[in-house]
């Protein structure tokens, strides 16, 4: 890997009339090329009652094509090593993929080929639901994700962001192959499709592939993506339990509204969010629960990132008998948080520690071709790990402190946790 | 052992003991893994927080894994600050405090970390298959270490484990990355040279090769989804029948990636199990594994059942995929498939300095690094008549264990 920083003098940026991108960096010393990105639509367009339905029609994307059954698709995919997959969020489907880097074409012809031309046959209709249910299923006895799930039904209340993209039981069960279908037509197309590849292959090479593959399909049928609908915090504490039989450990979310991704206060909150709890053995709330008090193998705080609203949220994993010790230790040290300045040696440690990561973080295919998406996504510009060592070094102690106010407040928590019932 | 590589200006430093729960005696499961966890607490030159500063100051990652047969510890930093990681992991090699505080302490985390294990119905059937796996071979315990044991465990079982296994005769020390070999093995004499090692004596167990006849396993709990595992005895990772077994997982379950970190794998629904359960409506999902371990081990297969399924009929369909892979020859284009997939993954972890590093160690551990070295080549050697042959040797239908997780729906709120 080239030990210089991706940047607007070295990446490949390229807009094709049908609406899509292309990003490439060049890893001349890789056999391989990965490739990650997004495309229209997400699981924001999901209609009242038809919860799931995006995620259910791009699982069915990888099932098979008008020209490959299933066996066959996969048989090109497999027989040559190659990886790709989709998954629905919110606001998108991503995809991601892997292959030798004289296989690349054939894999974007692939990728093309499931996105526009896909089956949607009846028989692997009725198998991808059954995976679905039983994921539902399996989702529903986790600890971990039946309490974030409680979360953001609590943080997000009537946003579309407080439904699972996966849906329920209830209403996945009640999909329609023709929903389906019609969703497809309507919402999948190449407008607002983001590509973003690393490795072993020239820029101008990938340019080329992409130009013939991707960056020829042309539809007229795609609907605009929906608009995000505002988000409205909740204005008191919210405390839920979910109760789940035969569970030896409890899961416990606790959080606040995130700041805007493309904000200076998320930029601060980055620096801040590394000393509450990522720092080391996970920053100050690692320290006072799991080093100091022995309650949790597993404890850290996350800042989301995303064009809509995200949640800043510390997640634990504890014995139910100790819940709420831990929720107590925590208040104490979201408390300190937003009422004292972090240290100044804190603060020179997880610069230093943000700043030395940068060239771990461009280490892989994967993690650049990574970087090129958010930069896209959030439009950060070309240039951005050229500017980012100038930004990590210009947050100071008194602006996490301010930033901290403005968004963490014990008395307006949103606490939720799944395992044993509460006595 | 050493790699030269300058394509990133980083280095990834590994040292590896030669103890796991392999080596654990009855009473004493989850010594390994804990003495593991107390190598982060400190030393007489460094504070616990001074370990995590040395690393996370400059940017840098590091973790530690303890497996039944080693234990590790690894830091990928800027190449500047190597010499700071070795000389960490010359002084905790035999400078580790053990204070009794810290001990009490990570007890209760430790037994959050298997307590939170505990909650998923597949790890309550892959420990109970482990344990039927093995008569008396420590590979039937969990790493972790069982419930009672980690009560009742002391801070000097802790201190006697790490003072008679953490030494230069039972370690490997291997740096991937931006490195002048030569400097650096001056500075590895003076770091280590001096450290000395005691007459190793540890718990070697005996190999267990048969399982018992028709074992089977039946658990049963709240949930929906069911599951089915089933365990056969797999070689030694040095065993030249190792690499026939490869070609056999790669084509009943899927390929293995030999990749410690994240480069991703490759799925595995051309695999004759996902036709034969997940594209029948038996499975909703099915995956394998085989590692390499210093004694025979186990190839396992997991499936996960539809609530409406039937975990029974599932196994009568892989023990007809079972039948026909040990009545009839693979065709070489089937193994020539399994090959092109494994230089794959080779190929997607080769861009990551710490999978470098990893792979020297890890090999070592039950061969040598001729072992990743040699890899594909000795795969491609693979004789359809070696891959019958040990198919035949090993995937006997009254050669296996069994294990059934039944889910009991039940009635749960807020």
């Amino acid at each position: 890997m080239n030990s210089s920083m991706p940047d607007s003098s070295t990446i490949l940026r390229e807009t094709w009339s049908n609406g899509t991108t292309l990003l490439a960096y060049p890893n001349p010393t890789s056999p391989a090329v990965y490739f990650t990105g997004y495309i229209q639509p997400g699981a924001i367009e999901d209609a009242d009652e038809l919860h799931g339905l995006a995620s259910f029609t791009t699982d069915m994307l990888m099932t098979g094509t008008k020209r490959l059954n299933f066996q066959h698709l996969h048989e090109k995919i497999e027989s040559i090593g190659a990886s790709l997959s989709l998954g629905t969020g919110h606001l998108s489907t991503t995809f991601s993929g892997q292959c030798l880097r004289e296989d690349l074409e054939t894999v974007w012809n692939l990728l093309v080929e499931v996105i526009q031309q896909p089956a949607f046959a009846e028989k692997q209709f009725k198998r991808v639901r059954n995976q679905i249910l039983t994921g539902i299923a399996i989702q529903n006895q986790d600890t971990g994700a039946v309490a974030s799930q409680a979360f953001n039904r609590a943080l997000y209340g009537s946003h579309p962001y407080s439904h699972p993209e996966i849906g329920y039981a209830q209403s996945v069960s009640g999909l329609r192959l023709e929903q389906l279908e019609s969703f497809h037509a309507a919402h999948y197309g190449p407008n607002g499709l983001v590509l973003a590849v690393c490795g072993g292959i020239a820029p101008v090479m990938a340019r080329e592939i992409f130009s013939r593959t991707i960056g020829s399909w042309q539809t007229n049928t795609q609907s605009p993506p929906r608009t995000l609908p505002p988000f409205t915090p909740p204005e008191s504490s919210i405390r839920s339990h979910v109760a789940l039989q035969e569970k030896n450990q409890s899961d416990l979310v606790i959080g606040v509204p995130a700041p805007k991704t493309l904000s200076r206060d998320y930029e601060v909150c980055s620096i801040g969010n590394s000393i509450l709890g990522k720092y080391g053995m996970m920053g100050r709330i690692g320290k006072a629960v799991r080093e100091k008090a022995g309650l949790a193998y597993e404890v850290s705080s996350h800042l989301g990132a995303g064009i809509g609203p995200t949640a800043w949220k510390i997640v634990a994993g504890v014995n139910p008998d100790n819940l709420e010790k831990a929720i107590s230790l925590l208040k104490q040290e979201i408390l300190r948080f937003y009422t004292e300045p972090v240290t100044q040696q804190e603060l020179q440690d997880v610069k230093t520690q943000a700043l030395g990561r940068l060239p771990l973080s461009i280490e892989t295919n994967a993690g650049i071709a990574s970087i090129l998406v958010s930069i896209e996504r959030y439009g950060y510009g070309l240039d951005h790990l050229r500017q980012l060592p100038a930004i990590i070094e210009s947050v100071t102690a008194e602006e996490i402190l301010a930033a901290a106010q403005r968004y963490w407040n014990v008395d307006k928590l949103v606490i939720t946790s799944a395992g044993k019932a509460l006595e | 052992m050493l790699k030269e590589i300058h394509t990133a200006p980083i280095t990834s430093t590994w040292i590896w003991y030669g103890i796991g729960s392999r080596n654990e005696l009855p009473g004493k499961t989850g010594l390994s893994h804990w003495v593991e966890h107390m190598q982060f607490k400190g030393t007489r030159k460094y504070t616990g927080d001074d370990i995590d500063n040395l690393v996370s100051r400059v940017g840098g990652y590091s973790n530690a894994f303890t497996s039944p047969d080693w234990t590790t510890y690894f830091e990928t930093m800027p190449s500047a600050h190597l010499h700071a990681t070795l000389e960490l992991e010359a002084d905790r090699m035999v400078n580790s405090l053990f204070d009794p505080l810290d001990v009490e302490t990570e007890r209760t985390v430790i037994i959050s970390e298997r307590e939170g294990s505990e909650n998923y119905p597949e790890f309550r059937l892959d420990e109970a298959i482990q344990q039927r796996s093995f008569q008396a071979h420590p590979y039937r315990n969990e790493v972790l270490g069982s419930k009672e044991d980690l009560i009742s465990i002391s801070r000097d079982d802790l201190f006697q484990h790490y003072r008679n296994y953490y030494q230069p005769a039972n370690a490997i020390l291997c740096v991937a990355g931006d490195i002048s070999p030569q400097a650096l093995l001056e500075d590895i004499k003076v770091l280590f040279g001096g450290i000395p090692s005691a007459p190793l004596v540890r718990n070697i167990p005996s190999p267990e090769t048969a399982l018992n006849p028709g074992d089977q396993i039946e658990l049963e709990g709240p949930g929906e989804a069911h599951y089915l595992e089933i365990a056969w005895r797999c070689p030694a990772g040095s065993d030249p029948d190792f690499f026939a077994y490869s070609i056999i997982e790669s084509l009943l379950s899927g390929p293995s990636s030999l990749n410690m970190f994240g480069s991703g794998g490759i799925s595995n629904r051309t695999s004759r199990l996902y036709q034969a359960l997940v594209e029948e409506d038996y499975a909703a999902s099915v995956f394998g594994d085989l590692s390499a371990n210093i004694d025979p081990g186990v190839y396992k297969v997991f499936a996960t059942i539809q609530p409406e399924g039937d975990p029974w009929a599932a196994l009568k369909i892989i023990d007809d995929q079972i039948r026909k892979i040990t009545s009839s020859e693979l065709s070489l284009s089937e193994i020539e498939r399994a090959i092109k997939q494994a230089s794959a993954l080779f190929a997607y972890g080769s861009d990551n300095i710490t999978n470098q590093g990893f792979w020297m160690g890890y090999a070592s551990s039950f061969a040598d690094y001729q072992w990743v070295a040699e890899y594909l080549t000795r795969l491609g050697s693979v004789t359809p008549s070696q891959v019958l042959k040990v198919a035949q040797k090993y995937l006997q239908a009254d050669q296996r264990v069994v294990g059934v997780y039944r889910a009991i729906k039940t009635q749960e709120g807020s």
